[in-house]
């Protein structure tokens, strides 16, 4: 593995007519270097990629490729056919559209009034960051009981105690979208507050004081400084969001099998049901494909905005 | 980091009464919500503190009439939490090693050693971040089962080394390394691998330690991949899939539970509370990747 290198490289790279030959054997080492990355892409990146187009024209065999036989279309055809498909994919809309109105401005205007503080700032950023470390499957495991129907469920008691009526948080189809989101936006958004309160840091100052002496109140500030200065980085973090949301997955699997009815059948929930618990591997690379498609499209407009954003 | 900075008010105006009051009313909207990030572990807690009749009580109390300590005992056996701690630190540790190891190899490569072809790679790798690993994870456990990697901690090890993120990182960072250390180690005659060992790896420490604890976070988070790997043995299963799986199988006692889940959630919260300085230093580095 180790090849001695000559003392003459160093002096050869500095001219440049010896630079364009190929040094064969540096160009090896590079490579071995390089080899258990594009060993692990090939295997569990590269290839999955690849296969999922393969196996969604085909009836899949989980052990014997060559037993897998070519059916075309089909796997589409029983996609687009199936209710499922439209209800999953209205889901992830309806998820997007309700996550924008709960959760997306929860990090900004707490980043906001945390930046106001001149003392235990820290302190809020630490506690609000805590439900991010923790697994998120432990995390809904204890919102579970949270929001339980039964007597001992701590957010009935609390609407009780307070004059309500008991609600099934999971098992109402108006409340359950909402009721998922609060877990997300509780796991989340202290994450995504310090990226804001990293973009304050570098707001300057003088824009306050300049503002200040005009007269501007304190609210106007907010709205003619602190937002547009928040906009570009709002706009990054929206496409991070929708594009969580469309990976929707462990909270229908804890909480609600994708009900009630099938409010909370997500694409991801549905392609593993198709795969894992009926075994029909073809039917769900074909929604995976689909899946690559619209994740893949997101990415490259969050590249093409964080790029403008940079400019 | 500085306290005395102002933002919107100055610090003239925060001592005016209206500015106290408007600075007291932010702090007691950022202890509210402080309080609700707090309950859901608060309510773990003290549930587990409780007799099951307690648990099941209509009306709304924090706190037991009694805290029961032992059920906390009781859910340490129950789920046998020594041994699902004792799988997910090994699988995290063995995933991290790999991880590290594959990204800062091929990282030193496509920085330092000019591989043909390198920005092909670069990437090739990069592209993998364009789609997130769920939306293939069909066909990426098909390709596992094919090879005989379910089952088996090597299945996970194994997958763990692709993180693209990982060595576009250390690839960033190596780049930003002054390149006469390099030079003039190859004029000493140092070959590739010694550089890495004895310049690269010492070099590297600070960005190693941050990704390191962010990427031991985030690997004892995963769960989708390693339930679906480790489905066949119970006994392998880490902390998240064991919980998952105990929780569908069989009628837990809530107290129980939520006493295990309390425990369950312990260690990540430690880490982030001693470690925060690091933590939020990592996440800033996947802030700025775009």
């Amino acid at each position: 593995m180790t090849l001695p290198l000559r003392k003459e490289r160093t002096v050869a790279a500095e001219m440049p007519h010896y630079r364009s030959q190929i040094r064969w054997r540096e160009q090896l080492v590079a490579y071995l270097f390089l080899l258990p990355a594009i060993a692990a892409f090939t295997v569990f990146a590269w290839w999955p990629i690849l296969n999922s187009i393969v196996m969604s024209f085909q009836q899949v065999d989980l052990m014997d490729a060559g037993a897998s036989t070519w059916i075309g279309f089909r796997n589409f055809e029983r996609m687009f056919a199936d209710p499922t498909f439209v209800a999953s994919w209205r889901n992830s809309f309806e998820f997007a559209g309700l996550s924008i109105l709960i959760g997306f401005f929860v990090p900004v205007f707490v980043s906001i009034l945390v930046n106001e503080m001149r003392a235990a700032k820290s302190f809020f950023r630490i506690v609000y960051f805590l439900p991010s470390v923790i697994p998120p499957l432990i995390g809904i495991l204890v919102w579970q009981l949270i929001y339980s129907p039964q007597p001992g469920g701590l957010l009935n008691q609390v609407v009780i105690g307070l004059g309500g009526t008991r609600a099934g948080w999971l098992q109402d189809v108006s409340l359950v979208k909402p009721s998922i989101l609060v877990i997300m936006t509780w796991g989340g958004f202290g994450a995504t507050m310090l990226i804001y309160l990293a973009a304050l840091q570098d707001l300057p100052i003088e824009l306050y004081e300049a503002a200040e002496i005009d007269g501007a109140r304190p609210w106007d500030r907010i709205r003619f400084i602190t937002l547009p200065y928040l906009r570009p980085t709002m706009l990054v973090l929206l496409i991070v969001q929708v594009l969580g949301i469309v990976q929707i997955f462990m909270e229908p699997l804890v909480l609600t099998e994708g009900g009630p009815g099938q409010a909370t059948m997500t694409p991801v929930f549905t392609l593993y049901r198709k795969g894992f618990l009926n075994g029909d591997y073809g039917l769900a690379a074909a929604w995976s494909v689909l899946l690559m498609i619209v994740l893949g499209a997101l990415s490259l407009v969050y590249l093409r905005v964080t790029r403008a954003t940079q400019q | 980091m500085d306290a005395s900075v102002r933002a919107v008010l100055s610090d003239l105006e925060v001592k005016t009464p209206r500015g106290r009051l408007t600075y007291i009313l932010i702090t007691l909207v950022l202890l509210l919500l402080a309080v609700f990030v707090v309950v859901p572990f608060i309510y773990a807690f003290t549930s587990g503190l409780k007799t099951s009749r307690e648990v099941f009580s209509a009306t709304f109390q924090l706190f037991p009439a009694v805290a029961n300590w032992d059920n906390y005992g009781q859910a340490w056996d129950y789920f046998n939490l020594p041994r699902l701690f004792l799988n997910t630190t090994f699988l995290v540790i063995g995933g991290l090693f790999v991880q590290l190891t594959v990204s800062m190899l091929a990282a030193y490569s496509l920085s330092k050693l000019k591989p043909i072809g390198g920005r092909f790679l670069l990437i090739g790798f990069l592209t993998t971040l364009m789609i997130p690993g769920i939306a293939y994870i069909i066909p990426l456990y098909v390709t596992a089962a094919r090879l005989g990697l379910l089952g088996s901690y090597w299945g996970l090890w194994l997958s763990y080394g692709v993180n693209a993120f990982m060595i576009f990182i250390f690839k960033n960072f190596f780049d930003g390394l002054p390149p006469e250390i390099f030079d003039s180690a190859r004029v000493d005659g140092a070959s590739a691998l010694q550089i890495f060992w004895s310049i690269v790896l010492p070099l590297s420490r600070p960005i190693l330690i941050v990704l390191s604890i962010l990427t031991f976070v985030n690997l004892w988070k995963d769960f989708l991949w390693p339930y679906l790997v480790l489905l066949g043995e119970p006994d392998l299963q880490p902390i998240s899939v064991a919980l998952f799986v105990v929780e569908q199988r069989s009628a837990t006692p809530p107290n129980i539970q939520m006493a295990g889940y309390f425990m369950a959630m312990l260690p990540p919260l430690l880490i982030a509370i001693v470690l925060q300085r690091y933590m939020q230093r990592g996440l800033s580095l996947g802030a700025v990747k775009g």
